[in-house]
């Protein structure tokens, strides 16, 4: 065993995913993100779609507020920013003026079905040709882990000691479901990444969902559910094993719209 | 045998404990008893010898703290 230890040739299978910014993201932003959050994942899963589909040159990212904006500064595209979840109005005006771009934004819950859910049932009714990831984390995560309209039903938060109460606060808010419905979207799904097979499965959720958009076919949506341990007031460990118990039950996975023609 | 291995990047790790939690193979352990620069857990690659470099470690790490080596045969010829 020593022998080989000594100096076997390795190669590099997995390491920092190649659109990141190394510097800026060893010095910086490593620090903005909590133990155990994984919205930095979905931003490994998006430069990784990317590079695998070639369109890294023509990529434009539109950010949205909240702890999914950090990102801006680590991925290596083109990136703006939207007023507080008026993220798809400007995806909207960018494609409208360089059509042969892949625009998208990363949107969090409040920021997308919160505050910018006139700003995405707009984008959704004109059947926009952009693409919209969004990261659940079932709370208002930057400013402290308020009640979200993603929020479960009996989860307790800042905002809901006692846990959601849906005769006073209602019940949660369906995005992926809800964008199906549309008749200009041509692919909308739900991932998560609390297991293994999850993620490799939310990897090809935003991998086809950049390929619509290339085709040219409609919107495309992707909601990616992730842990936020700090507001939840658990372990990362616990919170992975919160949502394979409580979040998935109420959020089911999978693929709600896969077309790729609209009439 | 070990087929990879892997190195842990201990100025950006946060503790988390995702990569012990899905190494399927128990390579890598959290002692508890040690720490980086910040106070965060560090996790330990304890058992190189069972490693095959599947790379779900670095998958996992939402701190792209670890990257993952594969050993290239050198037999082949």
């Amino acid at each position: 065993m020593n022998k080989k230890a000594e100096g076997p040739k390795k190669e590099k299978v997995v390491g920092t995913p190649a659109l990141f910014v190394t510097e800026w993201w060893t010095q910086f932003l490593w620090d903005m993100y909590c133990p155990g959050c994984q919205t930095p994942l979905v931003g490994r899963l998006i430069a990784e779609a990317i590079e695998e589909l070639g369109i890294g040159d023509r990529a434009i990212m539109v950010m949205g507020n909240g702890c999914h904006a950090y990102l801006a500064g680590g991925l290596d595209f083109d990136v703006t920013s939207g007023g507080h979840g008026r993220a798809p109005d400007i995806a909207t005006a960018m494609k409208r003026v360089m059509p042969d771009g892949i625009v998208f934004t990363v949107q969090g819950d409040g920021d997308c079905v919160a505050i910018g859910a006139d700003a995405l049932i707009g984008a959704l009714s004109r059947g926009e040709k952009i693409t919209i990831i969004m990261v659940n984390n079932t709370n208002y995560g930057t400013t402290g882990g308020q009640m979200a309209p993603t929020t479960i039903v009996g989860q307790v938060t800042t905002t809901s000691p006692q846990g959601r109460n849906p005769d006073v606060e209602g019940y949660p808010t369906h995005a992926a479901e809800l964008v199906a419905t549309f008749r200009g979207v041509s692919y909308s799904a739900r991932g998560s990444l609390h297991t293994t097979a999850n993620y490799r499965r939310t990897k090809k959720y935003i991998t086809t969902a950049f390929q619509r958009q290339a085709e040219g076919v409609g919107l495309s949506f992707v909601e990616v559910i992730t842990a936020c341990p700090p507001n939840w007031h658990m372990t990362p460990i616990e919170s992975l094993a919160w949502i394979e118990e409580k979040a998935i039950p109420d959020f089911p996975l999978g693929e709600f719209k896969n077309v790729t023609h609209i009439e | 045998m070990a087929k990879g291995e892997i190195v842990i990047d201990e100025t950006i790790c946060k503790g988390c404990g995702y990569c012990a939690e899905f190494c399927s193979r128990g390579c890598i352990e959290i002692p508890g008893d040690k720490f980086t620069a910040k106070g965060y857990l560090i996790p330990v690659f304890a058992h190189p010898e069972k490693c095959n470099a599947c790379g779900v470690c670095a998958w996992m790490c939402p701190r792209f703290a670890i990257d993952v080596y594969k050993y290239v045969e050198a037999t082949a010829k």
